[in-house]
């Protein structure tokens, strides 16, 4: 019975032809083309690199002078007073003086990438990772932003990444949720649960949130305790009787192939009941990889635990993982208006240690083999100070990093102006990030379409480049 | 093609600009070597075109992107969608250099790979020298009539086929436009659903909830022929068919309760919009009413008030509500973008939007349409408003500002006139009889905060003196000893010792008393209870600095009494309600006055008291003057005064006596960056954007709707501009003109999509060339015309016309084997209804269906919102809400779905599971998804688990056994007796397990969960 999902719902599709499937799966299957393919290793229109994704994403915007992207030029130029008069769209202040970096930057490994002192673990790592050096935003504002690197388009309402890879490829495994996202444990990121909606998809794609570290990772996996008569025996025999009384109904019309699919859909609930605790377990993990991950230590407790159930979930097949680092709101993420060198050391140091260990126990593990681990924030900061030593939002420049399967390791793309501030050459979008992510898992990214209100909708609405720079 | 000469040359602007540059002369002139230039290109031009571009952009490519070919001169110069390609001579101006130096990022050529800067170089040459180009000329293959496409055509009404039924019936205009189609297939229908089927189809098609056992009963054993239609009837007129069909169009215009975006924050007000729909369906207002009433009540229907509520429609989709401060020129366009949208998908099935940065690809709809559209929307604001629900109320108040602007204004010929002589004679005559008894407020402590030295006199007033600053507020404590207080009373006195002798400190005797507020300290409460003041009169205003000026909460006006210095003045506060005093209570008054300048109070006192209409004491000093003179000895201007005030007085009080508008979260020609919508604008002006870029504004869009339709203008021609509502009412006219072909195919789509689970064009909306097929459009049309001419915009007829129709009321089931098979070849989707289709319960239908089964619905109708979660702060100016802490036994949590507050951003998970929609953008139809996490939320959600348990109560309290009690759960979920095999199987699963866990299966199976 352990057909890939999208197989099933292709049968089931099948059954009374159009209009059950149709229905079912809201027209999808039909735009979304031809099912995956097992000679294009799972992908949808070429081979696939990549079967599953680990995305990380830093709430904020991370600054990248302060941590990647290494620019002396600040340091000759520090306290002078030449970036725009009048204060641009999107900034919340207007811009002071050119600020350099108050973190010294050293090169690191066998590509020579500069890092800053406050990454000094992901900085033992960086010949894995390709380095998107020119990243930039549409909008200079953290909601827009965020919908944007999540769904490609300024405002709710479109799918998200992980709810388009659902809907192209489908899962891996019926046990466990397609597309999980792990919030930071201080609350949701901007925009609430909007960047990991499914849209305008089917609300099975949309980013189930599993609640780390609570009694009830997975809302509604099993009933409420108050309810004593929900007992374990009580439900397996419930699901039970529903199929039989499914099947008497279905008596009526063998054909509707939803009947059966809803039936089929309380067998596969109960055996994510049974898969399910396993994989959100933690303490089936030896002392030492929580100490590699730093559960440990309060700094990096919250973020090395969903680090490593990232891990246990892709393990598992899990198709997609989205950690957050931080929450919405002023404090206690990447969005450093107030200082730099106060507020920017304490957040990267809450991941640093988790995001090294992750890549060492991927890698160790082989699932480097068919995982892509990608580092994502929503837009950059200014070189110019805000307030005394604070940094104000810009979507001028920004860095994202890519490792595991299919990417070129320890090189880079694109470049920014000599103050970090604006692109200077190989500038890169979402769409075009969208757009390697989606070739890496074996999707061309301009056949991947949802008719909505009279347009094919895509993930990268009407742009976006593969970028082969990066890739093996 | 006369037609097209017709039609503004702007949508053809590659025709344009050809016609340019062959009447251009220069552009032969330049080309002096012509065989030079020839060989140029076919030497180095031709190559690079053909082996950079001609795969996409060739006749041979078969597919051209963008519509532009570069095989043939005409190709470059006609241009695709975007325009032409080049501007001879002009490379900066030309799009094909714009799109290989990838300057924009929309445009960049080709994609694959930027060509060579010595690529580049040599096309920037071509274009300079003129483009020459010696291919043959080809044709441009002309574009097809813009209007041919079925959904644009004239409506026009067609022949009903004469088609009898099997048994010699005449058929319905439905039933014979489906049965020709089924006899052209050689397709027979499946027979008509039982009644017990039937009965709960309509239930919950038309009220989203079952019926009850004895309904069912009372239906099936109905003798009367007529049980169909008195079933819909009655169906029709019950409120809750209001309540199930608001939901629909609520998704449809995604309307929700809260922003979305960044800072999802609540909508308070936003319900009344809800109500007005679920209002309007009820009623059955007629649809191009309906129309008019949401695009521009205010201007339609000024009169009637209540209305103003529809206006919520164009304010239902999200808002980023830190737009002014970050990014407001772009968030103003995505603001209009959103209103375009929905207007045109809402009411025309239009995609309009799909014109923003380019002419529509498919349908005729072009950029500076869209423009126009987004112009028609430039002069709003989304936020509160208030209205009268009441239209007496409104004309009321109404009247009563009139006759208060009239006494501001001093106009003697509406104060003198005959009307309002009797008003003032009996305030007149009331003078000297009303009087208030001001109690003396004894300080107790004063303080300045600018260092000013107060000093109390033995009269209990206070004096200031010492250092001058330039603004000070004073804090003034005392004991009152009142059981109610009405009004306060501020006295500034002048004194010897003041400049000019005061009463202000100013050099010229003058003050300026910016703010007046008082805080009541109840001895047992631990926070002072702020009073809130309805008026105040003073017995002199300086020009422009009026005594209310004290209560605006602005820091910017201040009470004046320039010129009348050196003498005292009086001003009276009166509270917007007299409030009760515990005994030993203490107030404090705050004298702000921050004008700047020393301009602050010299000497004063303060009082209070406990009669009422204690303003009504104050006569201002011309007034009082004026009294004291017998009536025939007065001046015109003193009659006038005295009228002025008098009036004033009596309109102030009627005023205040009417109840409080409403609010409702809408669009009025007002903006604010807070809530409530306050501040005058004139429509900004609209420009067309090049490639919907804020960057690259082009030419100025006016008001005005889709141009191509011949009947109906695409520009609208206003009386006045800046009339902001006169823009609304024209695209409302244009809407709901009979001409219009969209909007009237669009609406009878829509009702038809949501009887059948599928509409006879499958986008509901979007009729455009990307919208699905029509299965029957003959039937559309003629449903389009009748509803139009014979309904006359009638929904319920509609409804009634499809519900009573063979079609409709099919079997939804297989035929016997062979048979299916046969008709399962030929039409598989069912698309020419020879059965119905059996569709699932929505998330509101599902979970009405539980309350109303458990026993628990409530069914108070309308009013704010039910928040169905607990609400804590969160990090911004979103809260966190946890649905998993909502109490189901908590007042109005049984209360219909319609009612809940949807939060935009943080949408009810266990709603969500059965695809109830993301409301970030509009949802005219809802996705069916079945996977293992919505089982999982059927299964163990607190709601089902709770309502089962409740219903198990119920059951236990009217059944005796066991047996019974299941047998009853089951008559009650399926609407129909147990078969006894059924029976058996729930019987043994109770016996073990208990009722609940019983009622918790049945609300988890097909049966209960699909409408068969």
């Amino acid at each position: 019975m352990q057909q890939p999902r999208r197989q099933f719902l292709w049968n089931i599709g099948g059954g009374l032809g159009g209009l059950a499937a149709a229905q079912m799966l809201a027209g999808e299957s039909m735009s979304a083309g031809a099912d995956t393919r097992a000679d294009f290793g799972g992908g949808l229109h070429h081979p696939a690199k990549v079967r599953r994704v680990i995305q990380l994403f830093m709430t904020g915007g991370a600054s990248p002078m302060d941590t990647f992207d290494y620019k002396p030029e600040l340091e000759r130029l520090h306290g002078q007073k030449l970036g725009p008069a009048e204060k641009p769209e999107g900034f919340t202040a207007p811009p002071g003086a050119i600020m350099k970096s108050p973190f010294a930057f050293k090169q690191h490994g066998e590509s020579g990438r500069w890092v800053s002192s406050v990454f000094p673990h992901q900085a033992q790592e960086v010949d894995e990772m390709a380095f998107l050096m020119a990243m930039v935003s549409k909008t200079n504002v953290h909601g827009p932003a965020t919908y944007m690197m999540n769904s490609g388009f300024l405002l709710p309402g479109f799918p998200s990444l992980g709810a388009w890879i659902s809907y192209g490829l489908g899962n891996l495994t019926e046990e466990l949720p397609t597309f999980v996202v792990l919030p930071d444990a201080k609350g949701l990121p901007y925009n609430q649960k909007g960047p990991f909606s499914s849209g305008f998809l089917s609300a099975v794609h949309q980013g189930t949130v599993i609640r780390a570290g609570s009694d009830r990772p997975v809302r509604d996996l099993f009933a409420n305790d108050r309810y004593g008569f929900a007992t374990s025996q009580a439900d397996r025999d419930g699901f039970e009787l529903l199929g039989k009384l499914g099947a008497n109904h279905a008596g009526n019309d063998p054909n509707d192939s939803r009947l059966d699919a809803r039936i089929r859909s309380y067998e596969l609930a109960a055996r994510m009941q049974l898969s399910a605790p396993e994989a959100f377990d933690l303490s089936r993990e030896t002392a030492a990889t929580h100490q590699a991950y730093g559960v440990d230590n309060p700094v990096t407790q919250d973020f090395a635990r969903r680090c490593m159930m990232a891990r246990r979930l892709v393990e598992r097949g899990t198709r997609f993982v989205q950690v957050w680092s931080g929450p919405q709101g002023a404090t206690g993420n990447w969005d450093n208006h107030g200082s730099i060198p106060n507020e920017l050391p304490p957040i990267a140091a809450s991941v640093d240690q988790p995001i090294a260990a992750l890549i060492r126990d991927l890698r160790s593990r082989g699932l480097f083999e068919d995982t892509l681990l990608i580092w994502t924030t929503e837009f950059g900061r200014t070189p110019f100070a805000q307030g005394g030593d604070g940094r104000d939002h810009n979507g001028g420049s920004f860095v994202t990093w890519l490792a595991g399967a299919g990417i070129k390791a320890g090189t880079s793309y694109g470049q920014s102006d000599d103050w970090g501030y604006q692109a200077a050459e190989g500038k890169s979008y979402c769409y075009d990030f969208h757009a390697t992510v989606l070739h890496l898992l074996g999707i061309d990214h301009k056949r991947l379409t949802f008719r909505q209100n009279g347009i094919d909708r895509r993930l990268t609405d009407v742009h976006g480049h593969v970028i082969h720079e990066v890739l093996a | 093609m006369v037609r097209l000469a017709t039609r503004p040359l702007a949508v053809w602007p590659g025709l344009a600009l050809l016609l340019a540059a062959v009447l251009d002369p220069s552009a032969v002139a330049l080309a002096q070597d012509p065989s030079a230039g020839d060989r140029f290109f076919t030497e180095q031009i031709e190559p690079l075109l053909r082996s950079k571009c001609f795969s996409c952009h060739s006749h041979q490519a078969g597919e051209t992107a963008g519509s532009l070919t570069l095989d043939s001169q005409s190709g470059w110069s006609v241009g695709g969608e975007r325009g032409p390609a080049i501007v001879v001579h002009k490379p900066e101006e030309s799009l094909l250099i714009e799109a290989v130096r990838y300057t924009h990022d929309d445009l960049q050529m080709p994609p694959e790979e930027k060509l060579s800067e010595q690529e580049i170089k040599l096309l920037v040459r071509w274009v300079t020298e003129g483009a020459p180009d010696p291919r043959p000329a080809v044709q441009p293959e002309p574009r097809g009539d813009p209007i041919d496409w079925w959904s644009l055509q004239p409506l026009q009404r067609p022949e009903v086929p004469g088609i009898q039924s099997a048994s010699g019936e005449t058929l319905s205009p439905i039933d014979a436009f489906i049965e020709q189609k089924l006899g052209e297939a050689g397709l027979s229908p499946v027979p008509r659903a039982d009644r017990r089927k039937l009965i709960r189809r309509l239930f919950f098609d038309l009220h989203g909830l079952p019926p009850t056992p004895d309904e069912v009963a009372a239906f099936v054993n109905d003798p009367d022929p007529a049980a169909d239609a008195n079933l819909v009837d009655r169906l029709l007129q019950s409120p809750r068919y209001g309540e199930r069909w608001a939901r629909h169009w609520l998704d449809t215009v995604h309307f929700a309760d809260s922003h979305g975006c960044e800072h999802d924050v609540l909508r308070p007000n936003a319900w009344r919009y809800r109500d007005y729909v679920i209002d309007s369906f009820n009623r059955d207002t007629p649809w191009p009413r309906f129309i008019r009433e949401q695009l521009a009540a205010d201007h339609f229907y000024p009169e009637e008030t209540q209305l103003i509520a529809a206006l919520g429609f164009i304010a239902a989709g999200p808002l980023e509500l830190s737009r002014a401060g970050t990014a407001p020129v772009t968030f103003d366009y995505l603001d209009r973008d959103d209103m375009v949208t929905q207007t045109m998908a809402a009411f025309a099935s239009t995609t309009a939007n799909c014109a923003r940065c380019h002419d529509h690809k498919f349908d005729p709809i072009t950029q500076q349409d869209y423009y126009s559209l987004q112009a028609v929307f430039a002069g709003i604001g989304k936020g509160d408003v208030d209205f009268d629900a009441d239209p007496m109320v409104a004309r009321q108040r109404q009247r009563w500002s009139d006759l208060l602007a009239s006494a501001s204004r001093n106009d003697s010929a509406v104060l003198l006139a005959p009307e309002h002589a009797a008003m003032v004679q009996a305030w007149e005559s009331k003078q000297g009889s009303q009087s208030a008894i001001w109690q003396t407020l004894v300080p107790s402590t004063f303080l300045s905060t600018n260092h000013s030295t107060l000093t109390r006199l033995d009269d209990h007033s206070i004096l200031a003196s010492g250092t001058r600053p330039d603004q000070d507020t004073y804090t003034f404590t005392a004991a009152v000893d009142l059981a109610k207080l009405s009004a306060l009373r501020l006295d500034v006195l002048s004194d010897e010792r003041l400049p000019m002798q005061g009463p202000g400190r100013q050099d010229n005797g003058n003050l300026h008393l910016t703010e007046f507020e008082a805080l009541v300290f109840d001895p047992q409460a631990d926070e002072p209870t702020p009073v809130k003041f309805r008026q105040a009169v003073a017995d002199w205003d300086q020009e422009g600095w009026t005594i209310s000026h004290a209560l605006d909460g602005d820091v910017k006006t201040a009470w004046g009494i320039h010129p009348k210095v050196g003498q005292s003045h009086h001003a009276v506060f009166e509270l917007e309600h007299p409030l009760e005093l515990k005994a030993s209570s203490r107030i404090v008054v705050v004298l702000k006055q921050l004008h700047g300048g020393g301009h602050l109070i010299g000497r004063f006192k303060l009082y209070a008291t406990d009669g009422d209409h204690a303003t009504a004491t104050v006569v201002p000093e011309s007034v009082a003057a004026a009294l004291k003179l017998p009536q025939d000895q007065r001046s015109p201007e003193q009659r006038t005064a005295i009228a002025a005030h008098a009036v004033a007085m009596h309109a102030q009080q009627q005023l205040d006596a009417l109840p409080m508008p409403a609010t409702v979260y809408a669009a009025s020609d007002r903006y604010s960056h807070a809530n409530k919508l306050d501040q005058p604008q004139t429509p900004k002006v609209v420009h067309v954007l090049k490639r919907g870029n804020i960057d690259r504004p082009g030419e100025v869009a006016l008001p005005g709707a889709m141009s191509v339709i011949p009947t109906i203008p695409g520009r609208f021609e206003l009386q006045d501009v800046n009339d902001e509502s006169e823009r609304r009412a024209a695209l409302a006219d244009w809407l709901a003109s009979r001409d219009n072909p969209l909007s009237w195919r669009s609406v009878v789509n829509r009702v038809w999509a949501y009887h059948f689970g599928r509409g006879l064009c499958e986008t509901p909306n979007d009729l455009g060339r990307m919208g699905g097929e029509v299965s029957h459009p003959e039937l559309l049309d003629h449903l389009a015309v009748w509803f139009r001419d014979d309904a006359k915009g009638s929904i319920k007829q509609l409804h009634r016309a499809i519900l009573l129709s063979q079609a409709y009321q099919r079997d939804s089931s297989s035929l016997p084997h062979d048979q299916f098979t046969e008709h399962r070849s030929r039409d598989p989707q069912n698309r020419l209804l020879w059965r119905a289709n059996r569709r699932p319960l929505d998330a509101e239908s599902y979970r009405d269906t539980v309350l109303q089964l458990s026993g628990r619905i409530d069914w108070t109708m309308g009013g704010p919102g039910i928040q169905q979660f607990t609400l804590t702060k969160g990090p911004q100016a979103t809260p966190e809400l946890d649905y998993d802490a909502f109490d189901w036994d908590a007042p109005q949590a049984a209360r219909r779905s319609i009612y809940r507050v949807v939060w935009r951003g943080i949408a009810d998970p266990f709603m969500e599971s059965l695809d109830f929609p993301d409301l970030g953008l509009l949802a005219p139809k809802r996705n069916m998804s079945i996977s293992a996490l919505q089982a999982l939320a059927m299964f163990n959600n607190d709601f089902v688990l709770h309502h089962s348990q409740v219903l198990a109560e119920r059951l236990q309290s009217e059944q005796e056994s066991l047996d019974q009690q299941v047998a009853a759960a089951c008559k009650l979920i399926y609407q129909r007796e147990p078969e006894a095999d059924e029976l058996a199987m729930l019987q043994q699963y109770a016996t073990k397990h208990g009722l609940a866990a019983t009622c918790r299966i049945l609300f988890n199976s097909n049966e209960f969960v699909f409408i068969d």
